[in-house]
């Protein structure tokens, strides 16, 4: 019998647990929290406990299957690998390369990441690469680099122990980040005030000093009139707007139109809540904002976020302990995915594809030329897919047909292509769809690293082998480099780390060597630099940190009397996003095994449901069956829907309408009908 | 009779153990981090913080394999180990955790896949000055085969069972060696928390904590389960079947009463079926029911789910808190 336990980083939220996994004959036998690591603590949340579960489950994909007659059939690795190449070169032979789209993954690694944007740029020259933050923090990358240079959480989580204020808005945390929601009501025992400004009555709501049950979408109007609030009163910091901010003047201007009378009539809320509110946060010597899909998830999601920027500004909250602006990653690579450049628009670091010397380093670093205009985002490709602009498609361990806005929309997209490549280690919903797939080890089965949300680089490790003939994604994307002409004879993932080391000045410093000791927060630009846990210290990223003005728009589907409720999606917290995995972990599938709406009872009973009946949930684009759980936990007039199941998936209902400069669905605001069955 | 060991007597021993039994010993992979390793190791973590994972897991993993169903209607068990397990290292309430444990699993009907791991298994305490920073913890005192108590730059080697007085023998013996302090020692550790689950069962079966105090600790609860995962006596299971090819595995998986499932019916009825409800049962049972049943608390206060817990209210947190209120 041989025993082993293998650290390594939890493979769900952004919050960056490390655990052991333990490991009996091969086969995982469950896990064990690292006791020593800053984050974790010797401490778990429910899906941590479970990550080994799904490892071995018997629908894991184990060989390539290439689709022959409507069937999937067996295929050997090479003629795989072969065909992937030759249909993808074809299709950018005839109809150019940015006929190509490539999906690249927040659950895999940072060095898998790497790979697939050189994939797409340097092998198939195309700058059409994108993944899921598109769908998750994208207003974040674009609203904070231009307010504060750099789009990541400003301060690190060690913040909550020294805070004395935290306003979480648009953030489920101690279900979403449960790690981080522990924190924050550690934060609250020890006597640090909480603001809570969401619909639903989470659990943080219960230890909050005060609870904004504000309308869906309606975030811009609430922060610019705490802003507003706080300037009428003379509460702002004014040695930190005048010494390291510009653009305020524009700002305080805009400020004309949120007058406390209108902002309660767009938020809902009573002019005292936000009036308190903004006198609590302002008041606080040190103040957190964390926010999630809350703000981020609408067709304004970019003035969201300027608006959360503002706030910080205006009372010189960034930049020290216990303060900052502090969107909270979804998944446990989301953002080392971004910063490796799993985006249309940037190569790692964030650097700009459109600037030509930065395109010149990478070109003379991969040995070939590289496309100058930017790439179409990953909601826009769908939507080109299905137009039938985009014709073929790579997609690495993503699931789009219950991921993204409506789904129907989605379906015809992948539907349409002349040749879709999956690799995933699931037979997904979005791989039924497609040419070819191909069996990729998870997690628990290779190396790796990983870029919590505090911008944690560390290490995932292997602690079993992969299951039949399923490979390493960073091996994979070798092979389809190596087809293309391009070096990428790697030994390992170290060797692919010291490459993304020399060519991104954040990650400068980091090296697998490095990375064997404690982990190392970016930007580390050099071997013996110590990492960054607080960003925008002495002056922002950019300069000077810069105020927004902002305008209030609206959301673009609201109730009317066809569809009388707004329907808000999210997660659950038994469940991780498509359900691949939380699905085949039995303890968490047993726990939720069903997609249940939420729904006011007032609300239910207006509409004769009774608790746990069927209902059918109806949009404009599509209909679904769910059960009902009548619960004040949302308000009157909103029901909420997890988006994990298939069976019932939400995104069948959501509106694919886009923030005009994030490209990010509107998944928090649409309108439904809800009947009973 | 107590007996004396130095270092190179000690890894002879074990070499001598791991030579008819599966072996482990505790290994320190990272500071904060001890856990049971197969032997030979480079270095026995000879002191430190509890072992993590529980050893309790070594016969009752979180993920187990029941039996396996062929599509012939065959049905193979899981086959025993080829040598017994060997346990190093264990501190006194691991060893209260593993004979909780036995107890359970022993109670008609008997559970053959535990008693298969457990059975012959040999268990060795590990006492005295061995906790983190080489800190006194209590002599285990039985539970074991033997114990072996760290004092000085050395131990002593003192047997419970026959069994363990055999793998003693040859060992000279602890000349002027007394027990009586050490025990007083213990003694001492052992009452506090004694005292303190014992007051808050009294005020538990009198009837004096409210509702509302279950209400409040719940609201801090975010379900993570960790407090059933690291406890040594919780034994709580669900059983998963996975449809492998034609065969069907049947495994058991550590299942948690925080959880809304735990006791929820087909019908969604569920007599446990609020948070408040199931935490002021976790606690119950342990304080109350347990000794109803076992004649003594379902807690070793080993430390674990205080340790574990993400929002500060793990047993003895909680204890704290219900004693300082309602006594
Ligand atoms: S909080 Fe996040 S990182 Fe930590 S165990 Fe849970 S899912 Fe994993
Ligand atoms: S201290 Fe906690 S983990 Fe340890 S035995 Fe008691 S209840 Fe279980
Ligand atoms: S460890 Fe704490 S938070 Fe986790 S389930 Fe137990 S009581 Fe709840």
């Amino acid at each position: 019998m041989t025993i082993n336990a293998t650290l390594t980083t939890c493979p769900y939220c952004g919050t960056g647990c490390n655990f052991y996994l333990l490991a009996d004959n091969g086969q995982l036998t469950g896990v064990a929290p690292a006791a020593d690591h800053p984050v974790s603590r010797g401490q778990l949340c429910v899906k941590g406990w479970n990550a080994h579960a799904f490892v071995d489950h018997p629908a894991r994909l184990t060989q390539p299957l290439i689709r022959r007659g409507g069937e999937f059939q067996p295929a050997a690795w090479d003629d795989a690998l072969d065909l992937v190449h030759s249909r993808l070169s074809r299709l950018a032979a005839q109809h150019g390369p940015d006929s190509l789209m490539f999906f690249s993954s927040a659950k895999v690694s940072n060095e898998e990441n790497y790979l697939l944007m050189k994939l797409a740029r340097a092998g198939y020259g195309t700058n059409n690469i994108d993944h899921c933050a598109r769908l998750c923090h994208a207003s974040t990358v674009t609203g904070l680099a231009e307010t504060l240079g750099s789009g990541a959480m400003t301060n690190s989580l060690s913040c909550f122990d020294v805070t004395e204020l935290i306003l979480v808005i648009g953030s489920n945390t101690t279900e979403q980040h449960p790690l981080i929601g522990s924190r924050i009501l550690q934060a609250v025992e020890r006597g640090a005030r909480l603001i809570v400004a969401d619909g639903r009555r989470i659990r943080l709501a219960q230890h909050a000093d005060l609870h904004l049950r504000g309308t869906n979408g309606s975030d811009v109007a609430l922060l610019c009139g705490m802003a507003r609030v706080i300037l009428d009163e003379g509460l702002e910091d004014r040695a930190f707007i005048e010494s390291r901010c510009e653009n305020f003047d524009a700002f305080r201007t805009s400020l004309a139109a949120f007058d406390l009378q209108r902002v309660a009539a767009l938020t809902g809320l009573g002019e005292e809540e936000i009036r308190a509110a903004a006198r609590l946060y302002a008041g606080a010597e040190r103040a957190m904002i964390v926010y999630a899909m809350g703000i981020t998830q609408h067709s304004h999601g970019v003035d969201n976020v300027r608006a959360v920027s503002n706030l910080a500004l205006l009372t010189g909250n960034l930049g020290r302990p216990g303060t900052g602006i502090n969107p909270l990653r979804g998944q446990n690579n989301v953002q080392g995915a971004c910063d490796m450049g799993a985006l249309p628009n940037v190569y790692t670091g964030y650097q700009k594809v459109e600037d030509s010397l930065i395109r010149r380093k990478f070109s003379a670093a991969w040995g070939t030329r590289l496309p100058e205009i930017p790439g179409m985002m990953a909601t826009h490709a769908i939507e080109a897919a299905a137009q039938g602009k985009i014709k073929g498609m790579l997609i690495l361990g993503e699931n789009p047909m219950l991921s993204e806005a409506n789904q129907g929309l989605v379906k015809r997209a992948l539907e349409k292509l002349e040749f879709l490549a999956v690799i995933d280690i699931f037979p997904t919903e979005t791989a039924q769809l497609a040419t070819l797939v191909l069996p990729a080890a998870c997690y628990a089965e290779r190396d790796g690293s990983y870029t919590s949300t505090e911008r944690r680089v560390q290490r995932g490790r292997q602690a079993v082998a992969p299951p039949g003939e399923a490979r390493t994604d960073w091996q994979i994307l070798c092979a389809l480099l190596q087809r293309c002409g391009l070096a990428a004879d790697y030994a390992d993932p170290a060797a692919i780390m010291d490459e993304i080391a020399t060519l991104t000045p954040s990650y400068g410093g980091i090296s697998y060597a490095r990375l064997e000791g404690d982990s190392v927060q970016w930007p580390c630009p050099d071997a013996g630099h110590p990492g960054t846990p607080i960003l925008h210290r002495a002056q922002c990223t950019r300069g000077k940190g810069r105020f927004s003005p902002l305008s209030y728009r609206p959301s673009v589907e609201l109730p009317d009397a066809s569809y009388p409720l707004l329907l808000n999606t999210g997660r659950s917290y038994f469940h991780w996003h498509t359900g691949s995995m939380t699905r085949r972990s039995h303890l968490l599938e047993r726990e939720e095994h069903e997609v249940q709406l939420e729904i006011h009872p007032e609300d239910a009973l207006a509409l004769k449901i009774n608790p746990r009946q069927m209902v059918q949930v109806r949009s404009r684009r599509g209909c679904i069956s769910a059960r009902a759980l009548l619960t004040e936990r949302v308000p009157r007039g909103q029901v909420f829907l997890p988006f994990h199941f298939a069976e019932g998936a939400a995104n069948a209902l959501t509106n694919n309408v886009l923030d005009p400069e994030a490209g990010i669905p509107e998944f928090k605001v649409c309108a439904v009908r809800v009947t009973p069955c | 009779m107590l007996k004396t060991l130095d270092l190179p007597a000690l890894r002879q021993l074990l070499c001598a153990i791991a030579a008819e039994f599966e072996l482990r010993v505790p290994v320190q992979p990272a500071p904060g981090m001890r856990l049971l390793a197969p032997w030979p190791v480079a270095e026995i973590a000879l002191f430190g913080p509890p072992l993590q994972p529980k050893p309790t897991a070594a016969f009752f993993p979180q993920t187990q394999t029941l039996l396996t169903l062929g599509a012939d209607a065959s049905v193979e068990l899981p086959s025993p180990p080829v040598r017994p397990l060997a346990l190093f290292g264990l501190a006194r309430a691991d060893l209260q955790g593993i004979a909780f444990l036995d107890r359970f699993f022993s109670a008609p009907p008997a559970d053959d896949v535990y008693q298969r791991l457990r059975r012959d298994a040999l268990l060795i305490g590990l006492s005295g000055n061995c906790g983190t920073e080489r800190k006194f913890l209590p002599l285990a005192g039985g539970h074991c085969d033997f114990e072996l108590i760290a004092q000085g730059t050395g131990w002593w080697g003192r047997a419970h069972t026959p069994r363990g007085a055999h793998w003693l023998r040859e060992l000279p013996a602890a000349e002027g060696a007394d027990l009586t302090w050490l025990n007083e020692k213990s003694a001492q550790l052992i009452d506090e928390p004694q005292q303190l689950l014992a007051r808050a069962a009294k005020l538990l079966v009198q009837e004096r904590v409210p509702e509302e105090f279950w209400r409040e600790i719940a609201a801090r609860c975010i379900l993570c389960c960790g407090c059933n995962q690291v406890c040594p006596t919780c034994n709580c299971f669900c059983v998963e079947d996975q449809l492998r090819g034609t065969n069907v595995e049947r495994r058991r998986v550590w299942d948690s009463c925080q959880l809304d499932a735990f006791m929820r019916e087909a019908s969604g009825h569920n007599p446990l079926g609020t948070e408040a409800l199931r935490t002021r049962r976790r606690i119950f049972h342990k304080l109350v029911a347990d000794p109803q049943r076992w004649g003594e608390y379902g807690c070793v206060a080993c430390g674990r789910c205080d340790a574990a817990c993400p929002t500060g209210i793990g047993i003895f947190a909680l204890c704290e808190q219900l004693v300082a209120r309602y006594s």
